[in-house]
């Protein structure tokens, strides 16, 4: 981790904002926080002045994550003069705001040690016999008191067996078990119960807070008592220590726990952890374990779904949900040749289709001539507003807006069939180029251009599929004009390297193509930094006008 | 011996040994980790004269997870589903702990029985009717301990008034004179007093609910 910011200022900012959201206090307010955020911390070190359609963001293995905790329990146990073990819980039971924690604690020490599970409830014998009776009409406010009612109980808690009397474990009945163990409530049960609960309760239940096996019984395990219980079971602690870090990540809005399976890793990124904030970024944030392991900080939704915000994204998708059935056959994966009705089917990325039969060339997506396409005019990307019009006219006004949202619709899905093709077309070539390694006297050097115009091409088909979602909501007028023009411009450049890359292979003409290919990747390239650029701006100058209600933008 | 089959074995004689607790266990077919256990109902209660068979699954990591409960008999209280026997009781759920058993969880479900919680419903009309009206709650609570868990026929003490389809609609909590009222619409009796206990038509709710908004339920196939 650097050392170029304080872990305290870093992370530790939000303790405010969070007592803010459970005391309805008057603490700073989510805006304030984030400038202060944004002001103090996370100045990265070396490296390149970032774009503005990238986030500021730092990968954090789990043992980083545990020397933050451990910061903060260290912190709790010197202010407080407890144990770390009982630090730990106090921090989990206050949801490691350490702010409400110490507030809290001054105050009212030994209702926050009860509650967080530290010291057992006061014994008040006489007050439980008489809640055990049925028939009053419940007087306590916490639903325990229905548990309390059960009286009858297997056998009450026994303390730990004297050396010479038999000991019986009041859960599983055996009488041979010879350890126990117990919390400091007393309620000693057989190590073997032990080891079967907090392992079902880590395992099954993914649950860090364990309370005590007996009944009503409010106390915690702390973390060693965990472990001891676990005995040997190193891959079950391990789980446990995984779910306190997830815990702790949760708490705290600058964190997120990698989303891929398996992963351990955390993110953090300040930059992101209001909702204002994502009104005006994507934060695309990778996690250090893998640079495969891209998500968003903002939304599950998908992995990168630059340059649409989050809310963007979550409406269209939501639009897409909706109407799913009447999109359906876009879909597919076949068409009739326009001219001679034969069936097509699309088995690379590009759009420019050749009819074997009748040798009509024409645009997958709009199905017009592609002699329209290549030309200066290109003009796939745009919706025809005049032609709506007059659809308008002719048609009903719901059947217009169902063109329209097909139109965006049909553009988005092929990107994103297209951009599988390419890779699959991609697994083909690479075989070919693997060949005719050996076979000529090509390098392995010489070879990989390939392989970056292909991840190029993809990436940019993600660009470009987003950018319909976004320009479904555009409303008309002069930035969104702006808007497909560089939309525009990324395609035609995107379907150009596409077509290169379908080229048949051979030895001979893989020079030229080299240089070709070489070439427009890095236009290809340009033109999607434009294009990211470009809209990432208009977000953050509020340059973007939208023609329904964004949540959270009104 | 595997330990969820001792305790569960030492547990069912425990039971059988202990004849003041009324609490009755039994096998349902070969295995001891499918059992119905039976209560009475409780004293001083609508539930009282009934007997109360619960179907009880002993989960594979019993006791470390609660047991899986539900009423077999058919009970009218606003924490049990009236359809399904489905029982909200926290002690089946997050409060479930390892020392408890199948005797002291039954002991619990009577006196749930006892002591209803209508904010914590399992049963949202039943609970709505607990709260509009709670004698009109509590006598079909009872007729339905007499129907279905053979508990006194509470008409003995009315005098019998009504005759037999008066049981249905005080059953169901409902005014005679309202099922009557739609009935002479031409719509089947049974039905009308289905879809006015869904509307939970009674007491200050009769105002509330127009005559049209019954009369479009009743149309629904
Ligand atoms: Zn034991
Ligand atoms: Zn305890
Ligand atoms: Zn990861
Ligand atoms: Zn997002
Ligand atoms: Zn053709
Ligand atoms: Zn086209």
């Amino acid at each position: 981790m650097s050392d170029d910011y304080s872990d305290d200022e870093y992370y530790y900012d939000e303790d405010e904002d969070m007592m803010d959201a459970d005391d309805g206090d008057s603490a700073p307010s989510d805006e304030e926080m984030d400038m202060e955020v944004f002001d103090n911390d996370f100045k990265l070190p070396g490296k390149a002045r970032k774009k503005s359609y990238e986030v500021d963001s730092e990968p954090l293995s789990q043992a980083q994550v545990e020397r933050l905790m451990q910061t903060d329990i260290e912190h709790i146990s010197g202010i407080f003069g407890v144990d770390e073990n009982v630090a730990s819980l106090l921090l989990r039971h206050m949801s490691w705001n350490k702010e409400r924690l110490i507030e809290k604690y001054m105050d009212h020490a030994t209702a926050v040690s009860v509650e967080a599970g530290i010291t057992p409830k006061e014994e008040k014998p006489a007050k439980a016999a008489a809640s055990s009776r049925a028939g009053s009409s419940s007087t306590g406010p916490q639903r325990s008191t229905r548990s309390s009612k059960s009286s009858n109980k297997l056998k009450s808690p026994s303390p730990a067996p004297k050396e010479d009397e038999p000991y019986t474990c009041p859960i599983c009945f055996d009488d041979t078990q010879t350890r126990t163990m117990a919390l400091a409530c007393g309620h000693a049960f057989c190590s073997s119960c032990w080891n079967a609960y907090v392992t079902g309760k880590i395992r099954e239940e993914g649950e860090h807070w364990i309370r005590c096996m007996a009944e009503g019984c409010g106390l915690v395990c702390p973390d060693p008592f965990v472990r001891e219980a676990l005995g040997e079971d190193k891959a079950t602690w391990n789980r446990f220590r995984e779910l306190l870090v997830r815990h702790f990540v949760g708490c705290n809005k600058n964190l997120k726990f990698c989303p891929y399976p398996n992963c351990t890793y955390t993110v953090a990124c300040p930059a992101a952890a209001s909702k204002s904030a994502l009104l005006s970024i994507v934060p695309t944030v990778t996690c250090g374990a893998s640079p495969d392991h891209k998500f968003c900080f903002g939304c599950s939704i998908e992995t990168d779904h630059r340059p649409v915000i989050c809310a963007i994204a979550a409406m269209w998708l939501q639009k897409c949900h909706d109407d799913s059935e009447t999109a359906n056959w876009i879909k597919s994966n076949t068409k009739e040749c326009t001219k001679c009705q034969s069936t097509i089917e699309k088995n690379g990325g590009c759009n420019h289709m050749t009819c074997k039969k009748c040798k009509h060339e024409f645009c997958w997506v709009c199905m017009g001539p592609w002699s329209e396409h290549g030309t200066a005019w290109y003009s796939c990307n745009r919706y025809d507003e005049k032609a709506s019009q007059e659809a308008r006219d002719a048609q009903s006004k719901s059947r217009a807006s169902l063109e329209r949202y097909l139109h965006y619709y049909n553009r988005w899905a092929n990107h994103e069939q297209s951009a599988k093709l390419s890779m699959d077309l991609y697994k083909k070539t690479e075989q070919k180029m693997e060949e005719m390694q050996i076979s000529s006297d090509l390098t392995w050097i010489e070879v990989q251009f390939m392989k970056k115009a292909v991840d190029e091409v993809f990436k940019c088909r993600m660009t470009l599929k987003w950018t319909y979602a976004m320009a479904y909501y555009l409303d008309r007028g002069n930035p969104k004009e702006l808007f497909e023009d560089n939309q525009r411009d990324l395609e035609k450049a995107v379907e150009d390297l596409s077509e290169l890359l379908e080229q048949p292979i051979e030895p001979e003409v893989v020079p030229s193509l080299r240089q070709k290919v070489t070439d427009k990747t890095v236009y290809v390239q340009k033109r999607n930094e434009i294009m990211l650029e470009d809209t990432a701006n208009g977000f953050l100058e509020g340059r973007w006008q939208w023609n329904t209600s964004v949540p959270g933008l009104e | 011996m595997d330990a969820r089959l001792r305790r569960v074995n030492k547990e069912i004689a425990d039971c059988k040994n202990d004849k003041s607790s009324k609490i009755q266990l039994d096998l349902v077919d070969e295995s001891p980790f499918h059992l119905k256990g039976s209560f009475p109902g409780p004293e001083g209660t609508p539930y009282e004269g009934g007997r109360f068979e619960v179907d009880i699954r002993i989960p594979d990591s019993y006791p470390f997870q609660p047991l899986k409960m539900k009423f077999i008999t058919k009970v009218y209280h606003p924490n049990v589903s009236s359809a399904s026997g489905a029982i909200c009781l926290d002690i089946l759920k997050d409060q479930w702990s390892p020392v408890l058993t199948l005797k002291s969880t039954l002991i619990s479900l009577q006196s749930l029985l006892c002591s209803p919680e209508p904010d914590d419903p399992q049963d949202a009309e039943v609970a709505k009717h607990y709260m509009t009206s709670r004698s009109s709650f509590e006598e079909t609570a009872r007729y339905w301990t007499h129907i279905y868990a053979g508990g006194p026929d509470p008409k003995a003490k009315d005098g019998g008034s009504g005759g037999g389809s008066r049981d249905e609609v005080a059953m169901a909590g409902l005014e005679k004179a309202h099922v009557d009222q739609f009935e002479a619409l031409g719509f089947e009796r049974g039905k009308v007093i289905d879809v006015l206990r869904r509307l939970n038509y009674r007491g200050a709710n009769v105002t509330k609910i127009t005559e049209d908004r019954v009369v479009e339920e009743l149309l629904k196939p």
